[in-house]
């Protein structure tokens, strides 16, 4: 079993729904697939899509929904063993 | 021509000064936010001033050159490569047809990084200027910013880019910005809507002590701080408006501090020209390069005061500074 980060080439503010009374892009535990949308950076009042480049098991978010994060920072631990 | 291959978070041609003398007509200046590293790049590869070139925000932009010209990225580090070998800041560099400029994202303080071309991006000028104002959608690029795809036409050179190529930037005159979470000492000057008339002295001794949070919806066209509960100087804004903010409609400064009830927003380069609310500071325009380097949701701002003289004196200082004869041959 190998794990990866997914990261944020952007500063700004994570979130996880694509807007406050949708549900989440992706659930801990979910499986993913390369180029699955797991989040949006909001900065400059603009939205950037944060996209999965492996597929595999969303294990875990390592930042919390409406949390600054800086570039290159990882969000999210994606396991190959689905 | 240069070819867009990837035009990253939001890259613009930009010229500087942009588009003055229109404020009356409703139409920002534009150009770079950074003005002081854009000048230097043009500097660098022995463009005059008001050459367009690019401004890069957040990195991403991968573009590939089709002539022989002298480049130079000065800015934020983006680990920018050229044909894949690290390409060093602030200094000159001789590229052929094929080559090819990369950037990544940030790797670093800072926000935005600018590539000057000798002989410049060659677009149609728009009411006097190549810069792009995003908000019109005029000048630069189709008024927008770059794509893949994109073509750029550039203009001939005035210098043999093999002389231009090979100069650097002193390190003296390279500005350190300050990192994420740090603060940044920004001159303005007090009013024209201040204490006492509009605010009381306390308003503007907490202004110009507060470390100001740069919130992350802040871009090319306002910057916004924090909120902070002003005590105000006066009941209402009388013939102007309900709120102590409010005043009758009246031209804003470029780089002004824009009091809107409880929030400060300083107007940047692509801001509103007029409204009703008050400013309590302008930037000095010596400072307004500072902006261009911050990061939205991170950096802090204090604001130094600075008298007019002093801000004049600021601006000559730098345009003394951003000039060829301060730069040495590497």
């Amino acid at each position: 079993m190998a794990e990866y980060t997914i990261k944020s080439p952007l500063p700004g503010i994570f979130y996880r729904r694509p807007s406050p009374d949708a549900a989440p892009f992706v659930q801990e535990g979910d499986t993913i697939t390369p180029g699955t949308v797991i989040g949006l950076v909001g900065v400059m009042k603009t939205f950037h899509q944060i996209t999965a480049d492996v597929g595999g098991k969303l294990v875990r978010f390592l930042v919390e929904n409406e949390e600054a994060i800086r570039p290159g920072q990882p969000v999210a631990v994606v396991s190959d063993e689905v | 021509m240069l070819e867009v291959r990837n035009g990253g978070f939001e890259t613009t041609v930009q010229d500087y000064p942009g588009r003055i003398g229109m404020l009356s007509l409703g139409f920002a200046p534009a150009g770079p936010m950074d003005d002081y590293a854009f000048r230097f790049a043009n500097v660098l590869v022995g463009n005059p001033p008001g050459t367009a070139g690019l401004e890069i925000t957040a990195g991403g932009l991968v573009i590939a050159f089709e002539d022989e010209r002298a480049i130079a990225v000065c800015g934020a580090d983006m680990g920018a490569r050229l044909n894949g070998q690290p390409l060093e800041l602030w200094r000159s560099y001789l590229v052929r047809a094929g080559d090819i400029l990369e950037f990544d994202y940030l790797q670093g303080p800072g926000f935005r990084t600018y590539l000057a071309v000798s002989g410049g991006i060659d677009v149609p000028p728009v009411l006097g200027s190549r810069a792009t104002y995003l908000p019109g959608a005029i000048g630069g690029f189709e008024g927008r910013k770059l794509q893949a795809g994109d073509r750029l036409p550039l203009g001939e050179p005035l210098t043999d880019p093999a002389q231009a190529a090979g100069r650097r930037v002193p390190a003296s005159l390279i500005p350190s910005y300050p990192g994420y979470n740090e603060v940044w000492e920004v001159e303005a000057t007090r009013g024209p809507q201040a204490d006492p008339d509009y605010m009381t002295a306390e308003d503007m001794a907490f202004f110009f002590s507060h470390h100001w949070k740069l919130d992350a919806a802040s871009n090319r066209t306002g910057y916004r701080l924090d909120i902070h509960k002003w005590q105000w100087a006066r009941e209402s804004g009388g013939a102007g408006g309900g709120h102590p903010s409010n005043i009758l409609d009246n031209g804003y400064p470029v780089g002004a501090v824009n009091v809107c009830g409880d929030q400060p927003i300083i107007l940047c380069i692509d801001g509103p020209t007029l409204g009703g609310f008050i400013c309590n500071a302008v930037v000095a325009k010596a400072a307004m390069w500072k902006l261009g380097q911050m990061v939205p949701g991170w950096s802090y701002i204090r604001f130094k005061e600075v008298t007019l003289e002093e801000a004049i004196t600021l601006l000559k200082q730098q345009d003394e500074t951003i000039h060829e004869s301060n730069l040495e041959r590497s």
